[in-house]
């Protein structure tokens, strides 16, 4: 009697479980529109807009960045709006790991934010899908002021469709106050090559008994293209990625020898922070004397780790004698082409890029300002790491090659590509060869598929 | 109404056989009630699944109107080398894992059943893992205990052990912390062993017990023929949950599947090709190929039922 019972139960806790599953699958792929944008703007959509109407807007504006980014962008967005009172602007911020997903989302569901914050990697892929607004015909916007490189990697087939922010470069960021308890002091670092730079690393590990370690790796799609370019080669050209698999292989080579010969962690420790914030980092923590970042990144991790820091140039091995490198836009502002606004949108990127009030709120925190002229208008509030990495920037004149291209449409997930692969390699389930080809195929056919 | 009252109704429906379906004034009330969830189920599930059902044959990047591909993403899955991963490290996960925690399950259900004081407290402890163990938090807390300077690492310390070996980034053993995360969340399971056991008549085994029948003989003769229904839900519950799992693995390699995909769990690879690549059209054919699998395992699992599972009817 009991077991017929039994036996419903369970065909019923089948379906249903049958059902729960379908709906937690359905719900990944449904993109169901982003609730939480509020862009709606209160004044009528059909009424043409110009940067002067003294009808009331809402705009919003999308960032990624921590907590030090949110508090300063929220008082610039307090002083735009004094300073044009007929415009609201409505924050929406998160950091970089659910970005993109929410941007993507909204952006199918056609509630995308009118002013984007937007990176060099997601930049051809949103342009070359419509979904972003040609920025030369918005006449609030002056882009006149900006260094004009750095312009030209806004560009996407023929449009402007997104201005630079500020401009960063690769460097290596050491802990000297770590060096000094080691009693151990910097090579000459403006000539310095990849063995040298590594025997140095292995002289911190060995210094400290193994506490600290030399450095961690560099494994990022800017690294890899500084790499690809001082060897002759580069990432990506005509649209495609076209780097070859043996300039992937040396430089995933690299992390291979330094992780076994101990200048870095063991791919083991690696993995276990990889993916860590920037203040549970290794060299915050004060294990890692040296590492590979984004020369504004400096201040931050100084702050982090509580310690004098220095930043030097990476190492070649020719002595800096090709111009392998170049000014990164740290980030841009896109404006979406669903905006109903474009010129109150246009209005906003032009305060923050061009306004020495924006300026001097914003400091460095997004990277060195794109235009040259706010670098000076804020050069005397400057902190010290600040000002290294301004003087940082202006010490690489001298290797500066031409602007590379933008990573192309399809190519976005190029950075846990390679994480992905380089732990392959550091694992060693598979060789620096193998795994360089298995990466350049998967970015090609993500290219190709966007197509 | 009481179970019996209730099972007394289900026979004397059956007995009545087939009948014609009437529109009662009870019927159009019924649908009234039931119009919320209705609509819930139409616009969030339904409509949904259709959508994605369509979507698996384009090329949709969220950002464009979907192209019709046809067949392009079902061919797709064949060649694809980290979904064929993604699937290795699924089956590891639901071969082991799901069998793990239902032997754990029993075994405490067995214990509880005893009837031991303060039953209810030491039932309430052990269901409690399965209400969190795919929450964010205790994901994290995984990473904590399972980390190079972890409170396992100390734990083995203790007891002589001395090592820094970091269980969750080492692509040998990640997968193995998830699995024992699973298997930790055996509550659920053991609270419907723990009625099953309930339900098995104390007479059985005092008849058992006075024609002589060991404590061993009395569970593998009367408990466990008597447990196979019980036994048989939970395990297409706990496969059907297993294959779905994401929080897990997300949140303990950060949305890798890392380190080196060890943890590419099918539903982690999912979210990365929709949601990372902005290949929505491709996920929308991995998410059908899930239903199917779980659907195959399912229906093997009733196939397989009539050989080792006993109905006392």
């Amino acid at each position: 009697m009991k077991s017929a019972l039994t036996r419903r139960w369970a065909a019923l806790g089948v379906a249903a479980g049958l059902a729960l599953s379908l709906a937690a699958c359905s719900s990944a792929d449904s993109g169901s529109t982003g609730s939480s944008s509020a862009a709606a703007a209160p004044s009528s959509a059909a009424a043409p807009v110009t940067s002067s109407a003294a009808e009331p807007v809402t705009i919003t504006l999308t960032w990624w960045g921590g907590d030090a980014r949110h508090e300063r962008t929220q008082q610039v967005i307090d002083a735009f709006e004094a300073k044009y009172p007929n415009i609201t602007v409505e924050p929406e911020y998160t950091d970089w790991n659910g970005y993109w997903d929410r941007l993507a989302t909204e952006t199918a569901g056609g509630n995308s934010p009118d002013v984007i914050q937007m990176d060099m990697m997601y930049l051809a892929s949103y342009a070359g899908r419509g979904a972003l607004y040609d920025l030369s015909s918005v006449s609030s916007l002056d882009l006149t002021t900006l260094d004009s490189t750095l312009l030209g990697m806004g560009t996407y087939d023929g449009g402007q469709y997104a201005i630079p922010m500020s401009a960063t470069s690769w460097a290596i960021l050491v802990n000297t106050d770590l060096l000094g308890q080691l009693g151990l002091s910097l090579p000459d670092t403006e000539t310095w090559t990849w063995d040298e730079f590594e025997d140095f690393a292995l002289s911190i590990t060995t210094a400290s008994g193994g506490t600290v370690h030399g450095t961690g790796p560099q494994i990022n799609a800017y690294s890899l293209d500084l790499w690809a370019r001082a060897h002759g080669d580069a990432t990506f050209s005509g649209g495609d990625i076209t780097i070859k698999p043996e300039t992937v292989a040396s430089y995933f080579q690299l992390a291979l020898d330094w992780s076994k010969s101990g200048a870095m962690p063991t791919a083991e420790q690696y993995a276990e922070t990889a993916t860590a914030a920037l203040d549970q980092s290794d060299f915050a923590l004060g294990k890692l004397a040296m590492i590979f970042t984004q020369s504004t990144q400096g201040a931050a991790y100084a702050q982090a780790a509580n310690a004098n820091v220095q930043l030097v140039k990476i190492p070649t091995d020719d002595a800096n004698s090709t111009k392998y490198a170049y000014l990164k836009p740290g980030m841009y502002w896109s404006i979406s082409s669903q905006t109903k606004h474009p010129e109150e949108a246009g209005l906003l990127i032009n305060f923050i890029e061009n306004d020495p009030a924006a300026a001097a709120i914003l400091g460095t925190e997004r990277g060195i300002p794109a235009n040259p002229a706010m670098v000076d208008a804020i050069q005397g509030s400057l902190t010290d790491a600040e000002k290294q990495a301004v003087a940082y920037a202006e010490s690489l004149a001298s290797v500066i090659g031409p602007a590379p291209e933008i990573t192309p449409n399809g190519a976005s997930a190029i950075d846990t590509a390679l994480t992905r692969y380089l732990q392959d390699v550091l694992f060693e389930t598979s060789t620096p060869l193998v795994a360089a080809q298995a990466f350049i195929d998967e970015i090609h056919q993500g290219i190709e598929a966007a197509q | 109404m009481s179970l019996m009252e209730l099972q007394a109704l289900a026979r004397d429906r059956k007995k009545a056989g087939p009948r014609a379906k009437e529109a009662t004034p009870d019927n159009k009330a019924a649908l009234v009630f039931l119009a919320p969830w209705l609509i819930g189920v139409a616009v969030l599930t339904v409509g949904p699944l259709a959508a994605s059902l369509v979507l698996a044959f384009t090329n949709y990047n969220l950002l464009q109107p979907p192209k019709f591909t046809g067949l392009a993403n079902f061919a797709r899955l064949l060649s694809d080398t980290r979904l064929h991963h993604s699937l290795e490290v699924t089956f590891t996960y639901v071969v082991i894992g799901v069998p793990s925690a239902l032997a754990v399950a029993l075994l405490l259900a067995l214990l509880l059943d005893k009837g031991m004081r303060g039953l209810a407290i030491y039932r309430s402890i052990f269901y409690l893992p399965s209400l969190l163990g795919s929450s964010v938090a205790i994901a994290v807390l995984w990473r904590l205990v399972f980390g190079g300077q972890g409170l396992f690492n100390s734990f083995l310390g203790l007891i002589g052990i001395d090592t820094q070996k970091s269980w969750i980034a080492n692509p040998s053993t990640a997968l193995g912390t998830i699995i024992l995360l699973h298997v930790w969340t055996f509550g659920s399971s053991m609270v419907i062993f723990l009625a099953g056991l309930r339900q098995i008549p104390r007479e059985f085994y005092e008849a058992a017990a006075t024609d002589g029948a060991t404590t061993w003989r009395q569970f593998r003769s009367i408990t466990l023929p008597l447990l196979t229904p019980i036994i048989f839900f939970n395990l297409v519950l706990g496969i059907i949950n297993a294959f779905s799992a994401f929080t897990q693995a997300f949140v303990v390699s950060n949305g890798t599947g890392g380190p080196s995909d060890s943890t590419l769990f099918y539903t982690l690879y999912l979210y990365q090709e929709g949601f990372g690549s902005y290949r929505m059209g491709y996920a929308s054919a991995l998410a059908w190929l899930l239903v199917v699998i779980i659907g195959a395992f399912t229906a093997i699992n009733f196939w397989a039922s009539r050989f080792w599972v006993h109905y006392e009817d």
